[in-house]
């Protein structure tokens, strides 16, 4: 499989005598090699040039939604970016401030994240994986929880990051999100037996 | 700079949930309800006899023995049962740092959190002498009794003449404060490093090491196998060596007069092999698969 700047040749991945059981288990699985949380049993995954578990352990300037994106919940949303963002020391309060207004939680970046709703939270994860103005995302069911007007929004902000170049995976069930966002689709399957 | 950063976040993001974990408060709790009961010996003691005690020496005289040394020590399981943490907020911070940074801070959580943990012990224990203790560096008149009068071994205070004679309480319970400190660091490396390895395997190593301690204790195997009291007095020194728990137990040294560890040779081993497990727990991040809690929809 090839897509943008990762590709993944010839990947194999087992958990003993576990199964995978549904596809949309496999995606997560993949994805999750991608980002290096899991080894390959077999196979090469590259991202962005640097080959994940031998020249780097996460794949450089990546942005991720992995299932569904965890932040503390005592903390502000913009105590969250800002604690995320510190780690790397790439971006500062101005970039934050912005990425919050483009996925309009400006006006509640002070509330705690335990107070966001379902569709909140996963704004706040599309503006951490996009903050940092990473080479590439990876993304999974990024607009779990939206409504309609939002994830139009939401589909905006995507394509504009593609038109600049930007590599993108995106994992969706909404065949629209298929139609409207990516140049390539891959479709997956458990085989069986 | 980025790394110390991402070192001491990733260990602070495990303290940051200890406000909404239970098995903390439960783990603080019953550290706490164990030094109540465990000092209350030499508590009462010194409230029959009607003299006062100097403010190190309940926690001296209950955690200078090995059984509450292995009953606080079941705490730390609790404690670090479910470590490391890989909740959904976890995957948000690796792909910013390295494997070797967030094992780095983890190492230092546990370092940081063990300490904390055995710290609150020994200040729960003053705590709980309150108004019947004073702080000057000299043993008190219920030391002198338990020590002398030989009552101390008979309700099973380990106030022993050598260590009144050869000591004075800070510097004991400093070193009783080190050694606690350095088995229970030892006990949370190798609970954190079986749960690197697989499951809960962290709970069975846990146990199985506290188990090991407890049956290498002379008074357990004298007791098992009949032992005369010459072979009792080499089972004392080959268990001193042998043992993490003895090593851990102040009364267990080598004070100047006969064939136990020295308290540095203890000290040296808790360090040298803690650093071995911490070294192994390197080794197992380079391929370790993260499985994130708290991600399903």
């Amino acid at each position: 499989m090839a897509a943008g700047g990762m590709t993944a040749e010839h990947v194999y991945k087992s958990f003993g005598r576990e199964q995978i059981l549904s596809d949309i288990s496999l995606s997560v699985v993949l994805m999750k090699c991608l980002c290096g949380f899991l080894r390959p049993d077999k196979g090469e995954i590259v991202v962005n040039g640097r080959r994940v578990g031998k020249d780097c352990d996460f794949p450089p300037s990546l942005g991720i939604i992995i299932e569904t994106p965890g932040f503390i919940p005592t903390m502000s949303g913009y105590r969250n970016l800002k604690t995320l963002a510190s780690l790397q020391g790439l971006i500062g309060r101005r970039e934050i401030l912005a990425v919050l207004e483009r996925v309009g939680l400006r006006a509640s970046m002070r509330k705690p994240v335990g107070k966001y709703s379902l569709g909140m939270r996963q704004r706040l994860g599309i503006a951490q994986a996009v903050m940092e103005d990473p080479a590439a995302l990876i993304l999974d069911e990024p607009f779990n929880g939206l409504d309609k007007e939002t994830v139009e929004d939401m589909r905006g902000l995507l394509l504009g990051l593609r038109d600049r170049g930007k590599a993108i995976l995106l994992a969706s069930h909404n065949g629209e999100d298929i139609r409207e966002l990516c140049d390539e689709a891959v479709h997956m399957e458990v085989r069986k037996g | 700079m980025d790394s110390l950063r991402q070192i001491r976040m990733a260990a602070m993001g495990n303290f940051g949930r200890w406000g909404r974990s239970p098995q903390v408060w439960l783990a603080f709790g019953l550290g706490f309800v164990a030094c109540f009961l465990l000092s209350g010996k030499a508590l009462d003691f010194a409230q029959q006899q009607g003299t006062l005690l100097q403010l190190f020496e309940p926690f001296i005289w209950t955690f200078g023995d090995a059984n509450s040394i292995l009953l606080i020590s079941l705490c730390l399981l609790l404690l670090f049962a479910d470590l490391p943490n890989l909740d959904n907020e976890v995957p948000l911070f690796l792909v910013r740092t390295t494997r070797a940074r967030w094992m780095a801070g983890q190492l230092l959580y546990l370092v940081l959190a063990t300490t904390l943990f055995v710290g609150f012990i020994l200040a729960s224990t003053c705590l709980l002498a309150g108004s019947q203790a004073y702080r000057a560096n000299l043993w008190s008149d219920t030391a002198g009794i338990l020590g002398y009068s030989g009552i101390g071994e008979s309700i099973a205070i380990p106030a022993f003449v050598k260590v009144l004679e050869l000591t004075f309480p800070y510097a004991c319970a400093a070193h009783i404060f080190g050694l606690v400190l350095g088995y229970s660091l030892l006990l949370s490396a190798l609970i954190f490093f079986f749960n690197l390895l697989g499951g809960r395997a962290g709970m069975a190593a846990g146990a199985v090491f506290s188990g090991y301690g407890f049956f290498l204790t002379p008074q357990v195997i004298s007791g098992w196998f009949r032992l005369n009291s010459q072979q009792t007095r080499i089972a004392n020194i080959l268990f001193g060596w042998l043992s993490p728990l003895n090593h851990a137990t102040y009364y267990m040294h080598n004070f100047g007069y006969d064939n136990l560890p020295r308290l540095e040779h203890s000290y040296a081993f808790f360090f040298g092999a803690s650093l071995v497990v911490y070294l192994l727990a390197f080794w197992r991040v380079r391929g370790y698969s993260f499985n994130f809690t708290g991600t399903e929809r």
